[in-house]
């Protein structure tokens, strides 16, 4: 847009006035489509979270995952276009952070039970040798 | 905006159009500093994350697109909406960052961890092959003992084997020493009867070279020296009781006179007579006189009878 205004600026400004004007409004005119690369890409990222047990270590991050995919779902079919990609975009980053979380939790989970059966052993080390004389 | 506002400037002249462009940058750069709400605590966040060591090297990629998200957030955006949106994408994007240098920072850790479960877990069985060691030994030790115990019951066993074989021997060698002086074992003890063959008629002197009964008494009394004997002289009825008492005395002395003569310690040896008590015969008949003249030595039993 701004590549030809400026064509047009230098010549006949008024006319690029025009010109201007009528792209805006074809622009809005027309319906814009629909966000069909950045809703895939978010329920691709909700299905991961999923598989990756996020409604147990991230419920909350999964949820707000859907709703705004319901959201972005529902701002296509009422044709905002603009606000159902940017909800695509907010789905997919929420459901990318609940499968960030999703992982951290599972390996401290590990760690900590390794922490945990790591101090049994000690502990049962020292009782052993406690019981000798 | 911007495009109407410069077409604008240029329809007037390009002079007012240069200085307009001049305010209005002053005036974009004055409002510069306005970013949109919560920009500032993403990058707060990612701030912090950046300055975590454990963190910050761990989740690169992750950080540098929390980074990028961060200053597009940042930009001045009159789009309150747009603005927002953008505060919430760098936010998320900052959070997953730091979700996953956290997961990475616990994945190594693992390591460090396995090492130490297999630290724990190497000292808890050499702890248990010490254990292990230690009971063995003690189970040696017992053994030992035990085998020294057995050995020392073999050895006793032995012993009193042997001790009883040596008694038995010995009781067989007494009974044969008995039995060459034809010696008979009573309550008194083992009576040896010497017949008056030993002496000439009334008289009390031993008669020479018939001695050899008494010879196998001297070696029996040196054989066995904790037993002492008392020689005890006997006569027949013929004669005075009183001259019978004096023979018998005399004849007992005669004896023991023998024994001590053949080194037989005289504290060992009594002598007494006893007349023409105690016959063990008639004195009717020559045979039964004769065998009631005699000497009789008693030998007693030891403290510890050996029979």
């Amino acid at each position: 847009m701004n590549l030809t205004s400026k064509a047009n600026c230098g010549s006949r400004p008024r006319m690029a006035v025009g010109v201007t004007a009528v792209l805006l409004l074809a622009a809005c005119a027309s319906t814009p489509p629909a966000p069909t690369a950045n809703l895939q890409a978010a329920q691709q990222a909700i299905a991961a979270a999923e598989r990756s047990e996020a409604a147990r270590y991230a419920p909350g991050e999964l949820s707000e995952a859907h709703i705004k995919l319901a959201l972005a779902d529902s701002a296509v079919s009422e044709k905002k276009m603009v606000v159902a990609e940017r909800f695509a975009d907010q789905s997919r980053a929420e459901a990318e952070l609940a499968s960030a979380k999703t992982s951290a939790a599972k390996a401290n989970a590990v760690n900590d039970e390794m922490k945990h059966s790591n101090g049994t052993l000690v502990d049962e080390m020292k009782r052993g040798s406690g019981d000798k004389p | 905006m911007n495009t109407i506002n410069h077409s604008n400037v240029i329809v007037r002249s390009t002079l007012i159009a240069t200085a307009v462009a001049s305010i209005l940058l002053a005036a974009a750069c004055a409002t510069a500093p306005v970013k949109p709400d919560g920009a500032a605590e993403a990058r707060a966040k990612l701030t912090q994350l950046q300055s975590d060591p454990n963190l910050a090297s761990r989740a690169a990629v992750a950080i540098k697109d929390a980074d990028a998200a961060v200053r597009i957030a940042e930009q001045p955006e009159l789009n309150k909406e747009l603005a927002a949106h953008r505060v919430y994408l760098a936010d998320r994007k900052v959070d997953t960052a730091k979700a996953l240098a956290e997961t990475r920072f616990a994945e190594d850790q693992r390591a460090g961890l396995t090492a130490q479960r297999d630290s724990a877990r190497l000292d808890a069985r050499t702890h248990e092959a010490d254990a292990a060691k230690v009971q063995a030994a003690t189970a040696r030790a017992e053994g030992a003992e035990q085998k020294l115990a057995a050995d020392q019951a073999r050895s006793e066993a032995g012993a009193a084997q042997l001790a009883a074989a040596s008694s038995e021997q010995q009781a067989a060698e007494l009974q044969r020493q008995i039995d060459v002086l034809q010696a008979k074992p009573t309550d008194r003890g083992l009576v040896l009867t010497l017949g008056d063959v030993l002496f000439t008629t009334g008289r009390a002197d031993l008669k020479p070279g018939a001695t050899g009964n008494l010879d196998k008494l001297v070696a029996f009394l040196n054989k066995y020296p904790d037993r002492s004997v008392a020689i005890q002289g006997y006569t027949d009825s013929v004669g005075t009781e009183d001259f019978n008492q004096r023979l018998s005395e005399r004849r007992a002395d005669s004896v023991k006179s023998y024994l001590t003569g053949q080194g037989i310690g005289s504290t060992r040896l009594s002598a007494l007579g006893k007349g023409r008590n105690d016959p063990v015969a008639d004195n009717d008949s020559a045979t039964g006189r004769q065998q009631n003249r005699r000497v009789e030595v008693i030998i007693s039993n030891p403290p510890a009878a050996l029979r």
